[in-house]
């Protein structure tokens, strides 16, 4: 269980705003903190990544106290179990994959780790590669790995995927899936991405100008019920393909890819990346065992 | 579950949905709903005779015609408003659909759904 209780004033746009947080976690969860720019959902996973200090507040992991502000505890990185990667991974430009790999490891443990998590995140073939040889994907794999191997106990993700195209966000988000079947690892994900939300976690948290505002499943969170189609799913545009006189689009879907056909006055004002609420009455769907 | 009939300009539209009453608040006597369904629902009848189970057909006039290998689109001037049905491209050469044709288009009740306004 991780509990987070803080405050940290922050410096917005808009002026001095408080980021005021009250949240418990469960082990073994993958939950997602959503909300704009500027709304403080970085603050929270630096401050638990112990990059930033909250002004005041307690954070607990597994009975682990890592920040009382009262007592005037606050652990230092090195000794918070915690694996981070943000938007821009940071490799050893002179290193190669696998030397990047190794200077992460702190005992043979994790040395012995590195080759089945190679094969599991499919870095196989790569790992004499240098950073500047291979893909922002890969880089990403790379960066994942480098944070696995020290066993962490949370997964902290800053938008690891926002600056990758989205066929390579879609197979990192499988990787991301593949360590959390594996590992069970408690993971929280910052993202403004829908579809990702959807695809990824089971709970998320709406951050707000530093405050909680709501939080749930995805579903209960993100679909709004003013429509009459009970068939109704949220998902994003990954291909427009035009047809004759119809198009067909390819959407991501929580953890599936479908293919929907619209018309042009259905798709105007829609592109490659645009969230979609994909609806049909109830009496459409076929429905066959699985 | 429903059956919602719709008063549009004097035609009535039907609708069966899911809801109840007691379920969703805007279907109770009075409400504003917008209809929506999809062009692909939308069937095309000339010179029709005898009975049909379909309850939604209205007159139109077809104003244009877009034509592709496998569907075409018509475009039905309907009470001035544009109904829009995508049909097969050998349907519509078997009807003979040419712009200015009195036309009926139908739409089943279950592929209407209803959209809460405001």
């Amino acid at each position: 269980m991780i509990k987070i209780r803080i405050k940290k004033e922050m410096h917005t746009p808009r002026g001095q705003e408080w980021l005021d947080i009250d949240l418990n976690i469960a082990k073994g969860e993958f939950v997602t903190v959503f909300g704009e720019s500027g709304a403080g959902k970085t603050t929270l996973l630096r401050i638990l990544a112990g990059l930033t200090q909250a002004q005041e507040g307690y954070i607990e992991i597994d009975g682990d106290v890592w920040f009382d502000s009262q007592k005037g505890i606050n652990l230092p990185i090195q000794q918070r179990k915690i694996g981070f990667i943000s938007q821009e991974s940071s490799l050893f430009p002179h290193m190669t994959v696998r030397e990047n790999l190794e200077y992460a490891c702190s005992d043979k443990n994790a040395l012995n780790s590195i080759e089945e998590w190679i094969i599991t995140i499919g870095l196989k073939g790569l790992e004499a590669q240098r950073p500047d040889q291979i893909s922002g994907g890969q880089k990403q794999r790379v960066a994942l790995i480098r944070a696995l191997i020290k066993q962490p106990k949370i997964l902290l993700l800053d938008e690891p995927l926002s600056d990758l195209d989205i066929h390579a966000r879609l197979n990192l988000q499988d990787e991301i899936i593949k360590v959390y079947q594996k590992t069970g690892i408690t993971t929280i994900l910052v993202s403004h991405d829908l579809s990702e939300v959807f695809r990824l976690s089971r709970k998320v948290f709406i951050i707000h100008r530093g405050k909680i505002t709501k939080s749930g499943s995805p579903q209960e969170v993100f679909v709004n019920n003013d429509l009459s189609g009970k068939f109704k799913f949220t998902g994003e545009i990954i291909e427009i393909h035009k047809d004759g006189v119809l198009n067909i689009l390819t959407l991501s879907i929580g953890n599936h890819v479908t293919k929907v056909v619209a018309s042009d006055e259905e798709i105007l004002g829609l592109t490659i990346g645009s969230k979609v609420i994909v609806a049909s009455k109830a009496f459409n769907p076929l429905i066959f065992k699985a | 579950m429903s059956m919602v009939d719709i008063d549009v300009s004097g035609d009535v539209f039907c609708s069966i949905v899911l809801e109840t009453a007691s379920t969703a608040s805007y279907l109770k006597q009075g409400s504003s709903v917008t209809l929506v369904f999809k062009e692909t629902e939308v069937s095309i009848g000339k010179n029709l005779t005898g009975l049909i189970s379909l309850r939604n057909r209205f007159k139109a006039t077809i104003k244009r015609i877009e034509k592709s290998d496998i569907l075409t689109k018509v475009f039905l001037n309907y009470r001035d408003k544009e109904i829009v049905s995508i049909i097969s491209t050998r349907s519509a050469q078997k009807l003979g659909l040419i712009i200015g044709d009195d036309v009926e288009w139908l739409v089943k009740t279950n592929e209407v759904s209803l959209l809460q306004e405001g």
